[in-house]
């Protein structure tokens, strides 16, 4: 992404002097360093879990079983995957239905969450300014749940 | 035989042990474990969307699947005219994915609700076992197969009503203004000023915004 500034010298020049200017791209010649921003806040009701890449699997599963297994409250708790992490709410879901034996149900949403990174000029003395950019993921929301008995 | 020592292995599968189950996503390959091999897979239990009729266009996502190839497909079935004939285009989509593919699958999903307003979905999770046929590329004659379990997602986008209390239900989004369809995968680069405020723009993460806190 990054294309460092290179002087091209002019082939024809009567007086010998070679000129430097700066080539014509389309690309900003400016090197960038990429920031992403977090995304949205989130509301966080007691029962959301929110599923990273960087926890342990096995805390995470556990955690979300814990939370079902409370006595107190109501016995469902909704996992929210962003990206990655898709994959991860995926499989903590689906292990947990696996293991209450058929008793849990699962009810999947999904979503697009926008995703803004910050460009920052590499040197802060190059005339480059500070951009963002704008791109979309998928987010999936799985609510893991006891149906109500009949 | 699955098992939890390797130190690859994240995810492992809490159920009885089935001979030739490998666990999904396993950095288990057979191609390492000796001698070279080839894998031609074979889908053995195909999703059939639960409690779906036939007529409906599947569209089966694939980890190296171009999303653009699969929408340009799907879109032009969606919205073609009645023809002369009498023919119609389809009602409805399906989008199917395994394991890696999955989120590629959501995305798709998600980039066709935006172009074509008023969709059901209805989304659907399961396991599926997938049969993996290797072959040894030097004898040519030894071959294996894999059963191997992974999540799968099966995603139904109807223009027709679906059972709003079907698990996995989403109502149509309400109609948003979008300022380029095509670019919802896509990146958008903004020249915009940024005023490096170092308290409205924080990169550092407050608590409200920390992900799954391990209580």
């Amino acid at each position: 992404m990054a294309e460092p500034r290179s002087p091209v010298s002019v082939a024809q020049n009567p007086s010998g002097v070679s000129l430097t200017e700066t080539p014509v791209v389309e690309m900003d010649p400016v090197e960038y360093t990429l920031r992403k921003r977090l995304p949205r806040k989130l509301p966080k009701r007691r029962n959301d879990v929110y599923v990273n890449m960087k926890t342990d699997f096995k805390a995470q599963l556990s955690r979300c079983q814990k939370l079902l297994d409370s006595s107190t409250g109501p016995r469902e708790i909704c996992i929210h995957g962003l990206g990655l992490a898709i994959n991860r709410a995926i499989n903590i879901a689906l292990q947990l239905q696996a293991s209450s034996q058929g008793a849990l149900q699962l009810a999947a949403n999904t979503s697009t969450v926008e995703l803004v990174d910050d460009l920052e000029p590499e040197d802060p003395d190059e005339a480059g300014e500070p951009l963002t950019r704008t791109r979309n993921n998928s987010a999936i929301h799985i609510k893991v749940f006891y149906p109500d008995p009949q | 035989i699955p098992s939890s020592g390797t130190t690859h292995l994240d995810e492992p599968l809490s159920r009885p042990p089935v001979w030739t189950t490998l666990p999904p996503s396993s950095t288990l390959k057979p191609g390492r474990t000796g001698f070279k091999k080839v894998c031609t897979t074979g889908e053995a239990s195909p999703c059939p969307f639960p409690g779906l009729g036939t007529g409906i266009l599947e569209m089966r996502v694939k980890e190296g699947s171009k999303i653009r190839n699969l929408l340009g497909f799907a879109m032009a079935r969606m919205q073609e005219q009645v023809k002369p004939d009498g023919q119609v285009g389809v009602t409805q989509v399906l989008f199917t994915g395994l394991d890696r593919a999955i989120t590629k699958t959501i995305t798709c999903a998600e980039i066709m609700k935006r172009q074509v307003q008023g969709l059901h979905q209805l989304s659907k999770l399961q396991y599926t076992t997938v049969r993996e046929v290797w072959e040894n590329k030097e004898d040519g004659r030894s071959r294996m197969t894999i059963h191997r379990t992974v999540p799968s997602i099966c995603i139904l986008l109807s223009k027709d009503p679906l059972d709003p209390t079907e698990l996995g239900y989403q109502p149509p989004a309400d109609v948003r203004s979008v300022s380029d369809p095509r670019d919802i995968k896509g990146e958008r680069v903004v020249c915009r000023k940024r005023t490096l405020s170092p308290c409205s723009q924080s990169k550092q993460p407050n608590a409200k915004k920390a992900h799954s806190a391990i209580h």
